[in-house]
């Protein structure tokens, strides 16, 4: 076996270490702040899965995990829905294509503060959002949508797959880029229809990138936050809470940090489940 | 074939191991603290989070006026409000922390005395026997120490525009009937009377049951009941919510949307009639409307209960480990001093009242007015989250919030608070 360079070494074993201080260990104390009770003053107290129980009879968090599963399937599945839909409009060169396919993604560009800011400002009292429904005759509906329970959380979806649905789409351009176009002349001679091509070739050819779009979008869901914190800052009385929002508060807000850790944890464990369960089929399908 | 499977481990392995690098939040359990300097002992940090724009250039005023005196050089850091909130802790308890730190008397200040993090400043007191009674319990902490030097407050009051009271017919109120009264004629023009911001600034809310509470049950009761020794489902605090529910038709029903900065704007634009805010509310109006602003005292209730007003006071204390605690102690006892009060009072908008009895505070028919109201009550409260802590103030913020939406949910809001509050003082 050759030697391995110690410019290698370094490019690997640096990197490792940087990680190992700022991310493995803070995140190992991650989970050993979850048994704890800790005020972030006096010395952490062990309680074991104390915390874990407290969340079974916590509404609080119960409301925050319903919100975070309609989040995972409204966010997640309209975004990969709009953008697959949208890269399969703009895929072929047209002219002008350009043109929509930089508008679709502009929304990325932005930090997801900013575009909480632009939609606030949307959604405010006699704001686009109200004006809109007015015009259009459907002023009964108009409601302070930000402030009202019932529509607080897809208020602040909206906004998130205005964004998303951009990202996705680019992802989907790149993946349909390299399908193979000899592919589709060779179903087309079989006389297979638009909608076949598009089952049977298109969709099966995307399979690397779906896996790439499914942890993207799992991620993304469960940590989304910034465009919560600063849309409704998970209120108005919880109503909008995620787990990621209901985390930051318990542990800035209300200084539990143990309770806040265990509710990390929660995020993790499910991150890592719905990853890893598409990851070990997707590796079964491959050997 | 068992090349891969290896393969496959490792990578599911290392790809949980970023998982949870990238979820999980870092929370160390030791930071050093940015502010200090650890140089010389001659030289003090002092953490502020005073940070909008007139109060910073006050700070930086009286910093440098102190420099000239020839004490220790005091070298200010100025922390965004919201960070140096959630750092505080963090400041406190790190390995070499700032010395000195602007915050609120009572008993959030009285909850870092407890864990043993704070300057005894008992002989700076020394050369404070002008300031009141009220000023001295606020400052001393529940093991009988002083650990807080208090240097201005301000109060807060039902705000509203003269010409518009006159255009509407109405006087300030003095009693809640007639209060009630004012909300109708003013409703009946067709004007929202009581203006509220809660869209982002909910604590707001929090000044209403204060109020209510210091009104229907008095000052200790609201105290005791906001340091964990009551119960939310009381059915004194219940006739707090009773009362409230008699105007909840007369609020802005914009005010849920907005923060208070806008309920502000709103107040100054006519399109409510009053607003129970604190004094800040003035750094964010213009200057011409705030000749046209008057207050009136949040109305009598019951005439048996003593007067009570929130008048929240701001100061310093130091940390424990202050590395020169002389020099320390010398700095605090120079902010005491009428001099020092005066120079922030002068740089800064102007609402804020010295603490020392003999500073001035600005000559102002409002600020005059403001003065004589708390030095005219028999007790004196804090704000929610000064008069208990921090923590407890989200859960007010929910239950308060969601019985201006559902008010007639009050038994189970009350309810889910008890539980909510116990969580906290049990942390």
């Amino acid at each position: 076996m050759r030697r391995v360079s110690p410019l290698i070494l370094a490019f690997v074993l640096v990197p490792f270490v940087i990680e190992a201080v700022w991310v493995f260990w803070p995140a190992l104390q991650g989970f050993w702040l979850a048994l704890t009770s800790w005020d972030g003053l006096s010395a952490p107290r062990f309680v074991g899965f104390g915390n874990f129980s407290d969340m079974v009879s916590d509404p609080i968090f119960r409301t925050a995990l319903k919100n975070t599963a309609i989040w995972l399937v409204l966010f997640g599945g309209l975004s990969v829905i709009g953008g697959f839909g949208m890269a399969l409009l703009l895929q072929r060169e047209r002219r002008g294509v350009g043109i929509y396919r930089a508008a679709l993604f502009t929304p990325v560009v932005f930090s997801l503060v900013v575009t909480a800011l632009i939609w606030r400002v949307f959604y405010q009292p006699d704001g686009l959002v109200d004006t809109v429904f007015r015009t259009v005759g459907l002023g009964n509906f108009v409601r302070p949508w930000l402030a009202d329970p019932d529509t607080a959380l897809y208020a602040v979806i909206v906004p998130a797959l205005w964004r998303q649905i951009g990202y996705v789409m680019v992802l989907y351009l790149a993946g349909l880029k390299a399908v193979d176009p000899a592919l589709y002349e060779a179903a087309k001679v079989d006389g297979a229809s638009a909608w076949q091509r598009t089952r049977y070739v298109t969709i099966p050819q995307l399979k690397g990138v779906n896996s790439v779009v499914l942890s993207v979008i799992v991620i993304d869901s469960l940590r989304s936050f910034d465009i919560v914190w600063s849309m409704t800052r998970g209120g108005p009385y919880h109503s909008s809470e995620l787990l990621s929002t209901y985390m930051y508060s318990t542990a800035f807000q209300s200084t539990q940090l143990g309770y806040a850790s265990a509710l990390a944890v929660v995020i993790f464990v499910l991150a890592l489940a719905v990853i890893l369960g598409y990851l070990i089929r997707a590796f079964r399908e491959e050997s | 074939m068992t090349g891969l499977a290896a393969d496959r481990r490792t990578f599911l392995k290392g790809l949980g191991v970023l998982g949870a690098a990238t979820l999980i939040p870092g929370c160390a359990t030791s930071t050093k603290s940015p502010g200090s300097s650890g140089g010389a002992s001659s030289e003090l940090s002092l953490q502020s989070n005073l940070s909008s724009e007139q109060a910073k250039a006050a700070m930086e005023n009286l910093v440098a006026a102190y420099n000239k005196t020839g004490g220790s050089q005091v070298k200010l850091n100025t922390v965004a409000a919201e960070i140096f909130r959630t750092q505080l802790p963090t400041y406190l308890t790190s390995a070499n922390p700032p010395d000195v730190y602007t915050w609120y008397a009572g008993s959030v200040a009285d909850s870092y005395a407890k864990k043993d993090l704070l300057l005894d400043v008992t002989s700076v007191w020394d050369s404070m026997g002008n300031y009141s009674k009220a000023m001295q319990s606020l400052s001393t902490s529940s093991a009988g120490q002083k650990i807080f030097v208090p240097t201005s407050y301000y109060w807060w009051g039902m705000f509203y525009r003269k010409s518009n009271f006159a255009k509407w017919g109405v006087t300030p109120p003095k009693t809640w009937a007639e209060f009630v009264a004012v909300c109708k004629t003013i409703q009946s023009k067709g004007i929202p009377p009581i203006g509220i911001g809660l869209g982002d600034t909910p604590w707001v809310a929090s000044a209403w049951f204060d109020y209510l509470n210091i009104r229907i049950n008095g000052a200790p009761f609201h105290r005791k009941l906001l340091a964990g020794e009551g119960d939310f489902t009381d059915p004194k605090v219940k006739a707090v919510f009773t009362k409230w529910r008699e105007v909840l038709p007369y609020f802005d029903p914009k005010g849920k949307s907005f923060p208070f900065q806008e309920a502000t704007s709103a107040l100054l634009a006519g399109k409510t009639g009053m607003f129970l805010i604190g004094t800040f509310f003035a750094d964010s109006a213009p200057k011409d409307a705030l000749d046209d602003i008057d207050f009136f005292q949040f109305p009598i209730i019951d005439p048996a209960v003593p007067v009570a007003e929130e008048a929240p006071t701001d100061g310093y204390f130091a940390s424990k480990k202050a590395k020169d605690p002389e020099g320390t102690k010398k700095f605090l006892a120079w902010l005491a001093t009428p001099e020092a009060q005066n120079i922030y009072v002068q740089s800064s908008s102007g609402t804020a009242i010295p603490a020392n009895p003999d500073g001035k505070s600005a000559d102002t028919p409002l600020v005059k007015k403001g003065k004589a109201m708390i030095e005219g009550a028999a007790e004196i409260t804090q704000f929610f989250n000064r008069d208990s802590s921090d923590a407890l103030q989200p859960t007010a913020d929910a239950a308060l919030t969601k019985f201006l939406d559902k008010p007639d949910q009050i038994d189970k809001i009350l309810a889910d608070w008890q539980t909510a509050a116990q969580k906290v003082f049990k942390a």
